[in-house]
């Protein structure tokens, strides 16, 4: 049982860590333009095919492709905050059913252009097998985890110790406040969205290689995104971080205990119990007027 | 959303050849055809099982062609051209069935054939009845779909539970216990993972049993699983892509257990996501063994590598021999509109088709031949069962 707990725990750490990784991402955009971008998963799945396409088309390495994806991202995330969301800006409830327009835009684009059927992106360097005692993962698992350690200190050392990140926070606290102290509040949201779709794009690439390329294969992510942004706290990017990482454990090692399909009633159980006991999240903070 | 097809010609030499060797069959003298006779199709050509809908397609459109290349099919002195009208069901019970109205009310076609999903023939099943319009699956394999007492549905491929006879007999024989399941979290993997269970012995024990659904990638907590209850073997009852998913990373998680798969995992384009050592010495249920040494399958596949240029499949088998089999009632019963006599001559047919010989039970439901193949080490397959058609590996 322990080894099972063990092949679990690395399991469900790779999976919270792309969960981290999307989670990030919504939370950067929400907590700056309070945008709930339920696009976000699409995003991810329009990364993995952006770097299948890099990599088996262009460049023929897969850093490479996973950069050449993350800049093609942060270009489609520009044109989305300038064309979608800068546009509906005092308006709520657009932003959110944009944004759920966009899904039904860019998963049939995708399919438009790819196709319906899966593709596979099999990177011989990160394909070896990597054993653990009787087990036996592949460097991709570990690459993932690597990866997304390296990226989410980058961000937080961005965020705490650049004058861009000092901005970007301060936005998200009083975005008017931000503006007297001479805070061009555009440039942030532009920034927040870039990050962000970055972020997407940086996933769908690492999980590409691992499992296969597909129109939903942002779905799934996205789901567990919210619902880790919603335990940790809206807005909270430690409740970010720890709530991916949470939820990829906790559901990976719960299939040891009940059965399988029952993983992601274990995940939203968790999500309701935490909205019944403390509303605002683990990290979040109450706000006066709010429930 | 639906999508229309009408069938467009493809001139080859090889579909010529086919066509001359349909003629005597059809008893067509040289005479033009004077009429069109469209038969309804209802598959999945988009979304996620768009890839086997695609086989089940090339199936309808070879014998189409094969017919229509030897001028056509004669009923009652008449001849007859042929043309399918296809709706893209996805795999959706809802567009199925709307599907299946349409066909019946709009389209007014004599016979409905295909399906791809046994849920999604489930839900077009009664609406045949309810119009009364025969329909013909040739690829679902949930065993209730014939066991409703619809006098209006046949089928033409093997169910589940004849698939999982001919291979509960093989697990057990090799003594492969405990023997764990990953299965599609629907009526094709609960039926399938139900079907063993009833026909293995007692003395094979059961492992571990998860299911996925579909969309699912990540198979790792079956694995786990699977690992912690020291299973000896694995069957998986899933399609083509998934089963390549889960092979790989129960691979490379280390597990070396033996592999039982379905039909889906027994081609040259599952050799092709995976490799010859993932798959070395992993058994499956086939209805088609597309490199038999037979001669109806050794005809078949020359002619489905002429036109597609790609190894042919069981779903493509099945469905050409589903429309011969519906042109063939048109013959015995006289007409190619009535569609209660065409049922009627449906229940009394006899066929020596692509899959072997088609003759419906009691049930409406066929009992072809169905084999045990096993991948060999060079990435070919051989037949191990039934013993009478057993051939060595690059034969199966």
């Amino acid at each position: 049982m322990a080894q099972a707990l063990l092949e679990q725990i690395i399991n469900g750490t790779m999976m919270g860590s792309i969960y981290m990784l999307v989670a990030l991402g919504m939370v950067l955009i929400y907590g700056v333009m309070h945008v709930l971008n339920f696009a976000h998963g699409v995003l991810f799945m329009v990364g993995g095919y952006v770097c299948h396409f890099f990599f088996t088309q262009v460049l023929d390495s897969y850093l490479l492709a996973i950069l050449g994806s993350m800049a093609v991202l942060s270009v489609i995330g520009l044109a989305l905050e300038r064309g979608v969301f800068r546009r509906l800006r005092d308006n709520l409830r657009m932003q959110v059913i944009a944004s759920l327009g966009l899904i039904l835009v860019i998963q049939n684009g995708v399919i438009a252009i790819w196709g319906p059927n899966a593709l596979q992106m099999r990177i011989t360097t990160t394909d070896i097998r990597v054993p653990i005692g009787e087990l036996s993962f592949t460097l991709q698992h570990f690459l993932i985890i690597g990866t997304v350690g390296v990226t989410v200190t980058a961000i937080w050392l961005f965020l705490t110790r650049t004058r861009i990140g000092t901005a970007l926070r301060a936005t998200s606290q009083n975005a008017e406040a931000a503006q007297v102290v001479g805070i061009d509040a555009n440039r942030m949201y532009v920034a927040s969205f870039l990050i962000g779709c970055a972020l997407a794009a940086l996933g769908g690439a690492l999980l590409g290689p691992l499992f296969l390329i597909f129109p939903t294969m942002g779905d799934l992510p996205l789901l567990k995104g919210l619902a880790a942004i919603i335990i940790g706290g809206m807005g909270s990017i430690p409740g970010a971080i720890i709530g991916g990482l949470g939820i990829g454990i906790v559901e990976a090692v719960s299939t040891l205990y009940i059965p399988t399909d029952f993983r992601d009633t274990v995940v939203f159980a968790a999500l309701i119990a935490v909205l019944l006991l403390r509303p605002q999240g683990l990290f979040g903070v109450r706000v006066r007027g709010e429930a | 959303m639906t999508t229309m097809k009408q069938i467009t010609t493809r001139a080859t030499a090889v579909a010529a050849l086919a066509a001359l060797a349909a003629m005597p069959a059809f008893g067509v003298s040289g005479a033009m055809a004077q009429e069109t006779v469209t038969l309804g199709i209802v598959t999945a050509q988009t979304g996620p099982l768009a890839a086997p809908g695609r086989f089940q397609m090339n199936g309808f459109d070879l014998a189409v062609q094969a017919i229509n290349e030897a001028g056509g099919f004669e009923v009652d002195g008449e001849t007859y051209m042929l043309d399918l009208q296809v709706y893209d069901t996805r795999c959706n019970a809802a567009e199925g069935a709307s599907a299946m109205q349409r066909l019946a009310t709009v389209d007014q076609v004599p016979v409905v054939l295909g399906e791809l999903c046994s849920p999604v023939a489930a839900a077009e099943a009664p609406i045949a009845a309810d119009f009364g319009v025969p329909l013909v699956l040739t690829v679902p394999t949930a065993p209730n779909l014939t066991e409703q007492g619809n006098e209006w549905l046949f089928r033409v491929n093997p169910n589940n539970f004849q698939l999982n006879e001919a291979l509960a007999a093989f697990v057990a024989e090799n003594g492969w216990s405990p023997l764990s399941f990953i299965a599609w979290n629907n009526d094709a993997g609960r039926g399938g993972v139900n079907g063993m269970r009833e026909l293995l012995p007692d003395d094979v024990e059961f492992g571990y049993v998860g299911y996925f659904n579909v969309g699912e990638v990540d198979f790792s907590s079956h694995i786990a699983n699977i690992r912690n209850e020291g299973s000896e073997a694995i069957m998986l009852l899933m399609d083509e892509e998934p089963g390549a998913l889960a092979i790989r990373q129960i691979r490379d998680a280390g597990l070396d257990a033996q592999l039982v798969g379905t039909l889906a995992m027994g081609s040259s384009r599952f050799l092709d996501r995976l490799n010859a050592e993932y798959l070395d010495g992993m058994a499956q249920y086939n209805a088609f063994p597309p490199n038999a040494p037979i001669p109806r399958i050794e005809e078949f596949s020359a002619l489905y590598e002429a036109a597609y240029g790609e190894e042919s499949h069981g779903f493509a088998a099945q469905s050409y021999d589903g429309i011969f089999v519906v042109i063939a009632a048109m013959q015995a019963a006289g007409t190619v509109s009535d569609s209660a006599a065409i049922r009627d001559a449906l229940a009394e047919i006899s066929w020596d088709g692509v899959i072997g010989p088609i003759m419906f039970n009691e049930n409406n439901q066929a009992e072809p031949p169905v084999y045990i193949t096993q991948w060999c080490d060079d990435g070919t397959r051989r037949i191990l069962f039934p013993d009478d058609l057993a051939a060595d590996c690059g034969f199966g």
